[in-house]
């Protein structure tokens, strides 16, 4: 008993109970619950008052999720999720919540820069935007100047622009058409090229979407998809939506246990590059013991299921197991499972794709849904649903002579370019670049043996004039003779879409703030060198470029898209973010709901949309179903019907690739032995990985990501660990023909035997102080500026990058680079090895771009390892320019 | 020690406001800008001699080099210094919360506004909360107030004496001489680094006349947060991506 208040604890509680069965009755109080919605509206937590809300896409990776920026007194403080999404429903992940830390980091790039020292010196002079992009509109015009004079067109190919991530909207291509260059490179084929070209002669896009929402068996193959790989962030919800509400089996596939195989049913981890091997087997299984779809089968693909039974024949349980390590019977049960669990999909990212011959994993890994009738149905293996955008006449009409920069005719398959090839072509003298331009674009850390572009970059000779447009200083930047810096993607303006989910959308990236401190969007850079290039319009270009700004030239992107306009056009999706708006997202269930609370369904089935008797109006059809017309096809007839079919010659799925064929490669999907098979006992194959907070290069100086993670030690297993004596923490050296670099051992079991994993994201030598940590090396660095790098980096790891150490080797089909199939021996590192020690040779990394044309359908070892194609060997096509498909 | 209004009697503090003012607005310009032609010409000149006075002489290669190169290594070592990533950022934003642009840059422009000056970019990347705006603005302050005692209107002068002692303390005392000692330790060229002490030092001992003790004490700790040695390696700049 309390003597100021005679009552005891058993008293308050008796009164509290008698008041809570009163509790209504006493009415609303002041104080209310915190905003519990989901998202929308955000309030400062100092004054109370309701930040402005800005819609905005995402873009730190590739997924462009949508967004809403809260700004403050003209200064976002923070970003959300946009709950209209159809893709992202709300949430954005760990990159895409910090991503506001891009537009103020103190490391930004905020005027433009012109070099005075020598390359890479580090020393600049600013100079004004105006300044800026006269100087890069003299050297244009001066290539321009000089292909004229000649009357040569292909003079203007010297222009070189290489890019990155380019969600510019087209603004890019436009401004090259305009210049006439061809001299283009992108860098799909450091990324998922081979995946591209495994699919796009298979059935028209060039990636699938898995209903894992809706499916009831997802087997994944190398697709990382609850921390990173394509559509993360959206596919991460939908495969935890099947796994919760629909008891999803998850089965993955990855020779390294991160999160989706953390999360899975059951993980194996196969011998690097051996995921066809298995995926062959499966579908022996499935054919051999008759559980394929054998009307969808015979109707939908150019094949029948006696000639995949013969195909198949090789592929048996046993020796999928000899090669990848997994045991046949577990690949027999999966594929019984696989094939009688409806509905079901597979899907698959990096793993399998990145890889020499990867364009056959990729292609096998799509016909373990065909087989089994999965494809276009609800939770099945379905087509991606996009939305274009329009890009505003009058077009300027390209470059008029092929380029074969980063597009080497070497590699007809592969249309979407092999980049990687880009410095070897200039260094072999194949090639001349006056005057290269990049955006989003760091080869020189980004790449296979990204020392050769390192020596590329600091050539004069080779390259005498290098414009960049990046707002960070990152390993390639630095070698830049002016910089000319974009702002963050908060503050500028494209038209994006992805098909992250059944109902496509389009979305805007729009100015949340005007640009910080009077930056400039790329698009305004752009504009203005297009007017002080053809400043008197004598060249024609200007006519191309009728834009006031940046907002003027997306805004006339959004005309013509059939219905936006109704609903608003430009300012509806200034003020929504993204169109159309399906209905709202169920908190509970995260379905998309319409006013009733009913889920708004999304559309299966495309293939089967029955063409209208306007399309058929001058189509006529073929012997093999296809209907053509202008040239094209336009479907397929299957039973009498007319249907719109996939987007291949046929208009069914062409598991059969007549395009393989015709160069010398076969045209079944098949598996290939790669020379990392075969390595020694005591070698390693270096495999690498992204992580869920960071992007490949972009990220590591991005406050909240570099504390969540920021160093990258190596994954190697027990076994691999103990033969070699190393302990966990160990210093080891990492030997690839290349070199070597000194980094830690992190010894775990969630990695296969013969592999050692190394994540990206980290081990900057430039991209800033945070990336590089250069305050811990305080022999050569100031502190005292930044507070939070005084006083919050508890960390003096910045972690060590694999890239210089891994060779050169690409998919002969699909261009893409084999980031997983170089070999290399783990030791403990020598006396006098530091951490963070790299010594690689170019001599070394020049004999690799040799080797690997030899895989190319010129090359000596592409007809040994195609024997089995029955075609005249000596009649293979040319290698021609621009032949890329 | 004379009281401020025996001083404004005597006419000597309308000299020392005059005098502040023209000091403060040569730091300033050091900050705020690459040194030009014209400013080189000065230091050349007649800021020579007071300068080394001050225990700043100006260095040799800019007394004797060809003047273009002179400006353009200054641009340089300026855009080292000030501008590029990895640069010591003049802006209280960054000093005081790491990230730019931040609400240091609103207080700043409030008071300027308050005031009757609108910040003007010339640069993209520049702000309001700019150590070199901010020395622009007690030199103008400085000036008014040496104007008002020149009018006579000791009740303005009061007020615009009171509004940069408020300034002086509240908006630059906490970091401007630990940023100046930051980037005097940075800087490559003596030239920079002469200047960035001198201005620390001359910020200080203006502070160390209008601060009473025990804040004075505040303003000492926040300011001792350290800059450390830096070694002057030419590879430096390079590999930091600065
Ligand atoms: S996955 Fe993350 S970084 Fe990528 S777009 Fe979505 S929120 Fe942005």
């Amino acid at each position: 008993m309390n003597k100021h208040f005679p009552m005891s604890r058993r008293g308050f509680l008796k009164l509290g109970g008698s008041t809570a069965a009163v509790a209504s009755a006493l009415g609303a109080s002041r104080l209310q619950a915190m905003e519990q919605e989901l998202g929308g509206k955000d309030f400062s937590p100092v004054t109370g008052k309701l930040r402005e809300a800005v819609p905005y896409t995402c873009m730190v990776c590739n997924i462009q999720d949508g967004g809403i920026a809260y700004v403050e007194d003209g200064r976002i403080v923070k970003l959300e999720g946009n709950p209209d999404h159809p893709g992202n429903r709300g949430k954005l992940c760990a990159k895409g919540n910090s991503g506001f830390l891009h537009t103020y980091d103190p490391d930004r790039i905020m005027t433009p820069l012109l070099r005075t020292g020598k390359r890479g010196e580090g020393k600049w002079k600013r100079i004004t935007y105006d300044e800026a992009t006269t100087l890069l509109a003299s050297k244009l015009r001066g290539v321009i100047d000089r292909a004229n004079a000649a009357n040569d067109p292909s003079i203007r190919n010297e222009i070189v622009f290489k890019w990155g991530r380019d969600r510019s909207g087209g603004a890019r291509g436009r401004f090259m058409a305009a210049l006439g260059s061809n001299g283009q490179v992108g860098h799909t084929n450091i990324c998922e090229s081979s995946k591209k070209i495994g699919l796009e002669p298979g059935w028209g896009p060039d990636i699938e979407y898995p209903d894992f929402a809706s499916t009831k068996y997802a087997l994944i193959f190398g697709g990382n998809v609850v921390e990173a790989s394509y559509f993360h962030n959206p596919l991460a919800q939908r495969l935890m939506d099947g796994k919760t509400q629909n008891q999803t089996k998850l089965v993955y596939f990855d020779p390294r246990q991160g999160n989706t195989a953390a999360v899975a049913d059951e993980w194996f981890a196969p011998f690097p590059g051996t995921d066809v091997a298995i995926v062959l087997a499966m579908a022996h299984v499935i054919m051999n013991e008759k559980l394929y779809d054998d009307a969808f089968i015979r109707n939908w693909t150019n094949v029948t299921p006696e000639q995949l039974i013969a195909h198949l024949k090789s592929y048996p349980p046993e020796f999928a197991e000899a090669e990848s390590g997994i045991a046949a019977k577990d690949i027999r049960r999966i594929a019984r499972e696989y094939a009688t669990t409806k509905p079901a999909t597979t899907f698959s990212y990096r793993g399998p794709c990145k890889h020499v011959y990867g364009a056959y994993q990729e292609a096998a890994i799509q016909m373990l849904n065909v087989i089994t009738g999965n494809v276009e149905k609800k939770g099945g293996y379905c087509l991606p649903r996009g939305m274009g955008y329009n890009q505003p006449g009058p077009k300027p009409p390209g470059g008029k002579a092929p380029s074969i920069l980063g597009q080497p005719p070497e590699y007809p398959l592969a249309g979407h370019q092999v980049s990687t090839h880009l410095p070897y072509q200039i260094m072999k003298g194949q090639v001349k670049m006056s005057v290269l331009m990049t955006y989003y674009d760091n080869p020189a850390y980004t790449y296979p043996s990204s020392h050769v572009w390192e020596a590329m970059y600091k050539d004069e000779k080779l390259l005498p004039f290098f414009a960049s447009f990046s707002p960070y200083m990152s390993e390639t930047a630095q070698y830049a003779d002016l910089i000319i810096p974009d702002t963050s993607y908060l503050e500028r303006n494209d038209p994006d879409s992805m098909p992250s989910d059944l109902r496509p959308w389009i979305g805007i990236r729009q100015q949340v703030i005007k640009p910080l401190g009077n930056t400039q969007e790329f698009r305004e850079s752009l504009l203005q060198i297009i007017n002080k290039v053809d400043a008197d319009g004598s060249l024609g270009m200007k006519q191309y470029f009728p834009f006031k700004n940046g907002e003027e030239w997306v805004r006339a992107q959004f005309e013509g898209i059939p219905g936006l306009k109704e609903d608003g056009g430009y300012d509806y999706l200034k003020k929504n973010g993204v169109w159309p708006k399906y209905g709202k997202i169920d908190p509970v269930t995260n379905q998309i709901v319409d006013k009733n609370g009913d889920e708004v369904p999304a559309e299966y089935g495309l293939h089967m949309k029955e063409l209208s008797a306007a399309a058929m109006d001058g189509a006529s059809v073929e012997a093999n179903g296809a209907i053509k017309k202008g040239g094209k096809t336009i479907g397929v007839r299957i039973n009498g019907k007319n249907y719109a079919g996939f987007g291949t010659g046929s208009g069914k799925i062409e598991i059969y690739k007549e395009s393989y064929k015709k160069y010398g490669f076969n045209p079944m999907p098949v598996y290939k032995r790669l020379a990392s098979r075969g390595k020694k006992a005591d070698e390693l194959v270096l495999t690498t990985f992204k992580v869920n907070v960071h992007t490949q290069s972009r990220t590591a100086g991005v406050k909240y990501l570099a504390e969540l993670y920021h160093k990258n030690p190596a994954w190697i297993n027990p076994k691999a660990a103990a033969a070699k004596g190393i302990a966990d923490g160990d210093l080891i050296r990492v030997t690839s023909s290349l070199g070597y670099i000194v980094t830690r051992a992190h010894v775990t079991e969630g990695i296969h035997p013969d592999v050692v994993a190394i994540s990206t994201a980290c081990g900057h030598s430039a991209y800033g102080r945070l990336a590089q940590l250069k305050l811990k090396d305080k022999a050569e660095y100031v502190a005292g500026n930044d507070p939070d790098i005084d006083n919050n980096v508890w960390w003096d790891d910045k972690g060590v990058h694999p890239n210089p150490i891994i060779r050169l080797q690409v998919d002969p089909i699909g261009g893409s680079q084999g980031w997983f199939d170089t070999v290399v021996t783990v030791s403990k590192a020598q006396a006098g090895d530091k951490y963070g020690d790299v010594k690689v040779s170019l001599e070394e990394a020049m004999k690799d771009y040799e080797e690997t044309l030899r895989y190319a359908y010129t090359g000596d070892m592409h007809r040994a390892n195609h024997k089995e194609v029955d075609i005249d060997w000596n009649s293979l096509p040319a290698p021609k320019a621009g032949g890329g498909h | 020690m004379q009281t401020l209004i025996e001083r404004v009697v005597d006419g000597v503090w309308r000299d020392e406001c005059g005098a502040q003012g023209a000091l403060f607005k040569l730091l300033a310009r050091v900050i705020e800008y690459e040194v030009d032609q014209p400013l080189l010409d000065s230091l050349r000149g007649e800021l020579r001699e007071p300068l080394a006075e001050a225990g700043a002489e100006v260095p040799e290669d800019l007394l004797t080099g060809d003047p273009a190169k002179v400006v353009e290594d200054l641009a340089v070592e300026y855009t080292a210094l000030f501008v590029q990533p990895g640069a010591i950022s003049p802006h209280a934003s960054v000093f005081q919360t790491g990230k730019m642009f931040q609400e240091p840059a609103d207080r700043a422009a409030n008071w300027y506004r308050e005031n009757g000056f609108v910040f003007t970019h010339r640069f993209s990347g520049e702000f309001p909360d700019h150590a070199g705006v901010m020395m622009s603005f007690v030199s103008a302050l400085f000036e008014r107030e040496a104007d008002a005692l020149d009018r006579g209107d000791a009740a303005a002068a009061q007020v615009i004496h009171e509004t940069r002692e408020r300034f002086l303390i509240e908006e630059m005392g906490e970091w401007v001489p630990a940023w100046c000692r930051t980037a005097a330790q940075a800087a490559e060229h003596p030239f920079y680094e002469r200047m960035m002490n001198l201005t620390g030092r001359v910020l200080w001992d203006e502070l160390t006349q209008i601060v009473p003790p025990r804040r004075l004490r505040e303003l000492s700790e926040k300011n001792a947060r350290g800059p450390v040695v830096v070694a002057k390696d030419p590879g430096f700049r390079k590999a930091s991506g600065l």
